[in-house]
């Protein structure tokens, strides 16, 4: 009866990690972009719609294997975001945080709009293969579920990589910390800028596919849906603040997990949304401390 | 004494009551956005808030209705001057809900007081859809009275509403007109551009944006309760995000601050919106049309605020952007 | 090291080993001054002293670490704004906050308090009563405009103003208020000196009236010229306090400015 117990709360935790651990690559990258730009994004969850369908394009209509369909799908949507803030936000960068704020409420409702009309509004879903779980200590966790959890590890991995030792990660440091002494010691900031919509776009697509492997199906909402939950980690951790983000993620994950099981199962996304009030109740500035 | 009118007219009466139910919560959103400067993105909370209150004050008590699970509430307030019970109500949930909310957020910055607003939506959205013992979630509360609709019959209601709710509107503009008219607009203004400085000039801003949040909420609740005798219903599904966005694009297309511009963004939208539904269809691609119309609203949303920020009506000497000293 | 020379007269204001720092910075670190009742205070002090976080110590914007600052023997240390400017107290800022979009007499009809038109109630329902109180502000915003010499640009909108009109918009805006004591930021900062000769003798005026004014300024000349002490402020403790002539020859001050002359 304990061991029952037990092994149903690791396998609330188990899930929560992987959730949390799907929400971490879409926090990392709001955060990162959030750092250097100075506002917050609310079309970011179209670039995980995107990255879904996509990649689904690829594997389906492509015939290429998920993995190759996930690179390209990454590499998509970071051209788009790019794209997207060239076109949108950079002509009206000098005007504050709120037009652009506002801006981007727009661009997602077209973005997301735009999906609908060309794909459907029918729910995808991206050809994983059925694996049965495996069974570990009376856990159950699929390898779908590993590999996700591996793949975002992997990701967060590249990002720590990317922050620490590249030229580029030290120059995104320094434009995020003050742009205006970056621009005065000679960083091209318009050059950082612009690579850090690409690597925080193109982990936004990482992270829809992930969601749309861990959660199938996925729709042309499902990046619009998820956007809230990636505010409460990325907020919770810190804005601005990417090993933040990594923390409040997986405090996210598991929070709706344990939530969802404990306390009632239909609600699901309240326990983000709480969670993120919460924050902003309490210590805005969130576990790293970022600050608006 | 039924009235036959034209189908075409039935349309238009639809369409421009659809838009004063909009006018309304634009007018709201104005008092929070437009005067003061608050980022409410939950708007849609306000407006379900009303339309749910004017529902179970006036739904026949439970146990009389079959078909589905039985709801918990109904106080059956009878018709037609129920109607007068069921707006102040909504008014007032409408505005004790704002109230609420602001509470929680009054005292943080602006983008984060956007995203506590668009979260506490998410949960009052999930809350709706869960709690059937009082709203009969995605099912609805489908027995919402329509006020006169038996005795005037079903096209010259239609006309009668109508102008009822476009007296709602009227009069809620001039009692905002009035209210933004005398030193309270100011003061919400002052706030607006810089809260620091009115504060040293010895205002108590909390105070102040709290009572803004529940003037603009109590309108939309009083906007929800018009839309629920209205239409008759009130179901989960159709309170959500995108009425927010929708009333927003109303707010800023209509003009910063401007009441008459957001009653007029208001019915730009929506007549945008009603007369695209008549597109023809693209062979092959069943949603490419429809969600275009959509998209389209969300390309013109980036248009206004990057080309003509203070809107239709708006008035340029008032809008103040960070760029801007001299 | 802090001076603990009392001013003659009447403390009107009184800060007391203020504290306040930020994340590793201690901004002031134990500051101790008094201010007397109708003299005109200089604030100065090198770059980094602390001086503007004085200003927002004194005026509630900050919350001390530790410390009193006591407004005619009241407590006001960690009190809101808003509080802070019933009991008396107004404050300019470096660059002047405006309302831009506003125009120069919605501005300081703004500033007026008590007003019974701010409340929602009474907009709507004692249209009369509100009406009346806006006849008599205009009169009242009249006279500053005039104080001022700002009456031409009444109704323009305040984003249209000069760096030196501003300055004076925001100096009626803290006069519509009627404080006992004034603090300016740098008041004269970036003005053109006919514009800063102009000013000071308002200042004066208002000296006259008997309001006291402190400080910030850089300029030694413009300080040694125009007050009555002086404070000075160093690494966010109090140097030295005294009138300016012994202010001029004081050594420690003449070190904390690098070991120049103070003109």
């Amino acid at each position: 009866m304990v061991l029952d117990l037990i092994s149903q709360f690791a396998q609330v935790l188990v899930f929560g990690l992987i959730n949390g651990s799907v929400i971490a690559v879409g926090a990392v990258g709001l955060t990162l972009s959030y750092g250097v730009t100075r506002f917050i994004n609310f079309a970011y969850g179209e670039f995980l719609t995107y990255g879904a369908f996509l990649a689904f394009l690829v594997a389906t209509v492509g015939g290429a294997p998920v993995y190759v369909a996930t690179i390209v799908a990454m590499a998509g949507v970071g051209v788009l975001g790019v794209v997207i803030a060239r076109i949108f936000f950079k002509p009206i960068r000098e005007r504050g945080p709120l037009p652009l704020l506002i801006t981007s409420i727009g661009v997602a409702f077209l973005l997301r709009n735009l999906m609908r009309g060309v794909a459907g509004t029918d729910p995808q879903s991206l050809p994983v293969p059925l694996i049965r779980p495996i069974s570990i200590g009376g856990v159950q966790i699929s390898p779908v579920g590993i590999a996700v959890f591996v793949v975002s590890m992997l990701a967060m991995g590249a990002i720590h990589l990317l922050l620490t030792r590249t030229m580029l990660g030290r120059k995104m440091r320094a434009t995020s910390g003050n742009r205006q002494l970056a621009r005065v010691s000679g960083i091209d900031t318009d050059s950082v800028i612009r690579r850090t919509w690409f690597v925080a776009s193109a982990a936004g697509g990482l992270a829809g596919v992930l969601l749309a492997v861990q959660f199938p199906p996925f729709r042309p909402i499902t990046g619009w849906r998820f956007l809230l939950v990636v505010f409460a980690a990325t907020i919770l951790g810190g804005i601005g603040k990417p090993y933040g983000a990594m923390a409040g993620a997986l405090i996210v994950g598991l929070a709706m997990s344990l939530g969802s099981f404990y306390v009632s199962g239909s609600y699901t996304l309240a326990y983000a949304f709480a969670i993120l009030v919460a924050v902003l109740l309490v210590r805005p500035e969130g576990i790293a401390g970022g600050e608006i | 004494m039924a009235i036959e009118l034209p189908g075409m007219v039935s349309f238009l009466l639809s369409m421009t009551t659809l838009a004063l139910i909009y006018a309304l919560l634009a007018l709201g959103l104005n008092v929070h956005y437009g005067y003061t400067g608050l980022l409410n993105f939950g708007h849609v909370a306000f407006f379900a808030a009303g339309a749910y209150t004017a529902a179970i004050v006036t739904i026949p008590p439970p146990g009389t209705v079959s078909g589905g699970a039985d709801y918990a509430i109904g106080l059956g307030v009878p018709m037609p001057f129920g109607v007068v019970i069921s707006l102040g109500a909504s008014a007032l949930v409408g505005g004790i809900l704002a109230l609420l909310i602001g509470l929680t957020s009054v005292r943080l910055g602006n983008h984060y007081l956007a995203i506590a607003t668009f979260a506490l939506a998410g949960i009052f959205e999930e809350f709706i859809r869960n709690e059937a013992w009082l709203t009969r979630g995605v099912i609805g509360l489908n027995n919402v009275p329509k006020p006169g609709r038996s005795a005037l019959g079903a096209d010259l209601w239609g006309l009668v509403y109508m102008l009822f709710a476009a007296a709602l509107v009227v009069g809620t503009y001039l009692v905002i007109e009035r209210l933004m008219g005398a030193p309270f607009g100011r003061l919400l203004k002052g706030i607006r551009e810089d809260e620091q400085a009115a504060r040293m000039l010895g205002k108590s801003t909390s105070q102040v944006k709290l009572k803004s949040f529940a003037i603009g909420g109590a309108i939309a609740g009083i906007a929800g309760a018009v839309y629920a005798h209205y239409i008759g219903s009130v179901v989960a599904g159709q309170f959500i995000p995108l009425v927010t966005f929708l009333v927003w694009v109303a707010v800023l297309l209509g003009g910063l601050a401007s009441n008459r511009g957001v009653i007029l963004g208001a019915f730009v939208l929506i007549a945008f919106r009603e007369v695209t539904r008549f597109l023809p269809e693209i062979e092959g691609y069943p949603t490419l049309v429809p969600s275009l119309r959509f998209a389209v609203i969300g390309l013109l949303l980036v248009l206004v605020i990057r080309f003509k920020p203070e809107g239709l009506l708006g008035n340029p000497d008032e809008l103040v952007t960070t760029g801007d000293d001299t | 090291m802090t001076a603990e020379e009392q001013p003659p007269g009447e403390a009107i204001l009184s800060v007391e080993e203020l504290k306040k720092s930020f994340g590793g910075l201690q901004a002031v670190d134990g500051a101790t001054f008094t201010v007397s009742e109708g003299t005109i205070t200089g604030l100065i002090g090198p770059n980094g002293a602390g001086k503007t976080t004085m200003f927002n110590l004194l005026t509630g914007v900050l919350g001390p670490d530790s410390g009193t600052v006591r407004f005619r023997d009241k407590a006001i240390e960690g009190r809101r704004p808003e509080g802070i400017v019933a009991e008396g107290i107004g404050r300019t800022f470096q660059t002047p906050r405006i309302f831009r979009g506003m125009t120069v007499r919605e501005n300081l009809a703004f500033a007026a308090q008590a007003q019974s038109g701010e409340s929602a109630f009474n907009a709507v329902f004692r249209g009369g009563r509100v009406s009346r109180e806006e006849t008599q502000l205009r009169e009242e915003v009249d006279e500053i405009l005039s104080f001022l010499d700002l009456e031409d640009l009444a109704e323009d909108y305040a984003r249209g103003l000069s760096g030196g009109q501003r300055k004076l918009l925001e100096l009626g805006r803290v006069l519509m208020l009627d404080p006992d004591l004034i603090l300016l930021d740098e008041p004269v900062a970036g003005v053109n000196p006919v514009l800063a000769e102009d000013l000071l003798d308002r200042l004066h005026a208002l000296n006259e009236e008997g309001r006291t004014l402190l400080l910030i300024e850089h300029d030694m000349e413009i300080v040694m010229n125009n007050c009555d002490r002086i404070v000075v402020l160093h690494n966010g403790q109090v140097l030295a306090t005294g009138p300016p002539e012994e202010i001029r020859n004081n050594e420690a001050v003449l070190e904390a400015y690098l070991g120049g002359e103070i003109e």
